[in-house]
């Protein structure tokens, strides 16, 4: 017996999960992304490598930032450019603010209402319209600082290899150092909130990250340190779904917030290092619903890192100077942490134009954790609880890992 | 009156955008009932006043889909140059077959995929507000139109004209970047060439009077070979110059 979910609400993009049953055992659970291929690398092939992060954004609304910014690192180190400091910084600074946008967005009106159990923010709102307006002024904070960088609040084409179209000037600075100040408060209020979060969904084991907080030249997990991708980790397509499925050294694993925070909390800001530390031993029981609580610490880090990036812009100075980018030949791979977890491009240029390309999205890394946690929970549920009690469970699950369907859609042949 | 917004393939942006509105969600919602909006809700309606339908079909489900939108929406919008256009995904020129094998190895097309093509070569749409993402005040003020019963205003006038209005450098003639302002649909308030770069032409071509073939000189002119600018006009909308 199969038992099928409906599509997953509340989530981006479409999906489903599917329960195989068989003598009154739960067999196998099966995610399938049945939102539409998208073929992504095949677009970009044989295009000029200055177009080709304005393209890459498309992949995602939610994290169209770090599709552009992972896919500028890989142009730049194809091409051995090397921008300085303040360019990286402003890139962080348009990631941190991508990370404030996406992780409110699904905290706020994606997780809240099964809090509180409302079928949805606009409902929830009815009775907590404070709550949901928080959210949405991080949310629009967030966005504004995606405008800063990115030149839109989605899709924009401001981040180019070697720099940037326009440089953001000083009172813009200004503005997001006081207004991050300011809303600290308000995700403050939220790690208490959402500290009331349940256990579910199993137990991570493995966790990948990149080696920089935001930013990385390799990746690093909780077994060993400074691995390139495609030494490790393994894709291969289903016949089920259009998203292709991820293993590392054959086993599934975690990216995104709670993997970030397990392996890199040493780099977090003093107030979000404290909320760590207070939740560690929650954190490192890696139960996947817990990535909901370390999105809400990562908050906190957010708002206090763009502070911090403005302040130290400010502070020295800067001139908005370009690093000129020469076509040429090269490989490079781009390393970012988007907001639900590693992504990575990777090029390869000849005479300016993209030759070969290759891009893995956090979805994809956690699509084998997904089924494993779903398992997990059908197991756990099936026969000791109401089946629409078990379906409700499995779409929490689902949404713990805030998944992206749209960007798990197009995947090259490795 | 009731709302629906239906996702077919694509990024996820032209929704998103509607949420972008913040406040003014809430003036929308003064007027709409939001029935079914699969990404921040899980209720499902029957008839909607409006249903909007962002993406390109690109699938059976898809396609299911924008039907039961069609059929149980009195006004239908086709929002964001997927939906309009076919946007980029629909851009690669290569069979599906070999798309498909190109990107998941030979297994056939088990989930029944479809070449991507927009909503509007399979239902026909009451408005197309094309954009990627389209513009969210013109999305707004469509809305609000709507509720009172007044036809929506479309923009006939090019990017080009919005950035003469905010006086901005123009980057084809200065800077001689390639830049799609002079046959794209304004309404973005010219947001690329304000940080110095040139459209890309996501707002799909500006319909009626307009001249690619001149837009092609100019960029042959200066220096651009024609694969690449052919390329460039193809890249959001099927545009033959
Ligand atoms: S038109 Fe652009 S923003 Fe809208 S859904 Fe398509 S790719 Fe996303
Ligand atoms: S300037 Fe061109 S590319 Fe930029 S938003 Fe407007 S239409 Fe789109």
């Amino acid at each position: 017996m199969i038992i099928e979910t409906r599509e997953f609400t509340r989530v981006e993009g479409n999906g489903k999960a599917e329960i195989v049953i068989e003598g009154n055992e739960v067999k196998d659970v099966r995610v399938k992304i049945v939102e539409g291929p998208r073929f992504f690398e095949l677009l970009t092939l044989g295009r000029d490598f200055w177009d080709v992060p304005d393209l890459e954004a498309r992949i995602c609304a939610i994290c169209y930032l770090s599709h552009s910014v992972a896919s500028v690192l890989a142009i730049e180190r194809a091409l051995g450019v090397e921008v300085p400091e303040e360019t990286r910084l402003l890139r962080e600074l348009g990631l941190i603010g991508e990370l404030i946008e996406s992780h409110s967005l699904h905290l706020y009106l994606l997780v809240a209402p099964d809090l509180f159990g409302y079928p949805d923010a606009i409902r929830l709102a009815t009775k907590h319209g404070e709550l949901v307006k928080e959210g949405i002024a991080l949310k629009a904070f967030g966005n504004r600082i995606r405008d800063l960088i990115g030149g839109r609040e989605i899709h924009g084409i401001n981040v180019k290899p070697g720099g940037f179209g326009r440089w953001p000037g000083r009172e813009e600075l200004e503005a997001i150092e006081w207004e991050a100040k300011a809303l600290l408060t308000v995700a403050k209020r939220a790690v208490r909130l959402f500290s009331g979060i349940g256990e579910y969904g199993g137990r991570a084991e493995l966790f990948v990250a990149t080696d920089g907080y935001l930013t990385g030249d390799s990746l690093i997990s909780n077994v060993e340190r400074n691995f390139q991708y495609f030494e490790r980790i393994e894709e291969r397509p289903l016949v089920y779904s259009f998203a292709k499925q991820s293993l590392y050294s054959g086993k599934p694993f975690l990216v995104g917030s709670l993997a970030r925070l397990l392996l890199k909390a040493e780099s977090l800001t003093p107030t979000a290092k404290r909320l760590f530390e207070e939740n560690r031993e929650r954190l490192e029981a890696g139960w996947v619903s817990y990535n909901n609580l370390a999105q809400v610490i990562e908050l906190v880090y957010a708002l206090e890192r763009a502070g911090e990036i403005a302040k130290t812009l400010l502070d020295k100075g800067f001139e908005p100077e370009n690093v000129p980018v020469e076509a040429g030949d090269g490989e490079g791979i781009g390393y970012v942490e988007a907001p639900r977890g590693v992504l990575v491009h990777h090029y390869r240029i000849a005479d300016g134009k993209i030759e070969y390309s290759n891009i893995i999205t956090p979805t994809a890394f956690n699509h084998a954790m997904m089924e494993g946690a779903l398992l997990w929970e059908a197991r756990n549920l099936y026969g000791n609880a109401p089946e629409d009690e078990l379906l409700r469970r499995l779409e929490e699950t689902v949404r713990a890992f805030d998944p992206c369907i749209s960007c798990s859609v197009h995947f090259v042949r490795g | 009156m009731k709302l629906g917004v239906f996702e077919l393939t694509d990024c996820g942006g032209c929704a998103l955008n509607f949420l972008f509105l913040y406040e003014r969600l809430f003036d929308v919602l003064e007027f709409y009932e939001i029935e079914e909006f699969h990404m921040a809700t899980r209720l499902e309606g029957r008839h909607f006043d409006v249903g909007l339908v962002t993406g390109t079909v690109s699938s059976h489900r898809d396609l299911e889909v924008l039907r039961e939108a069609r059929n149980r929406s009195d006004y239908l919008i086709a929002l964001g140059t997927c939906a309009t256009h076919g946007c980029l995904q629909a851009s690669v020129e290569l069979p599906l077959k070999e798309k498909l094998k190109a990107v998941y190895g030979d297994e056939g097309n088990p989930m029944r995929a479809l070449d991507p093509k927009p909503v509007v070569e399979y239902v026909t749409v009451d408005l197309a507000i094309p954009g990627c993402p389209y513009d969210k005040n013109e999305l707004f003020q469509a809305l609000i139109d709507i509720a009172k019963g007044i036809e929506p205003v479309r923009p006939d006038y090019p990017v080009c004209l919005e950035c003469k209005l905010n006086e901005y450098e123009c980057v084809l003639v200065k800077k001689g970047l390639p830049c799609l302002g002079p046959i794209t649909l304004g309404g973005c308030n010219a947001v690329c060439p304000r940080s110095g770069l040139g459209c890309i032409g996501c707002r799909g071509p500006l319909p009626g009077e307009v001249n690619p073939a001149g837009e092609f000189e100019v960029l042959k002119g200066l220096g651009y070979d024609e694969e690449y600018i052919m390329r460039k006009f193809k890249t959001f909308a099927r545009w033959e110059p």
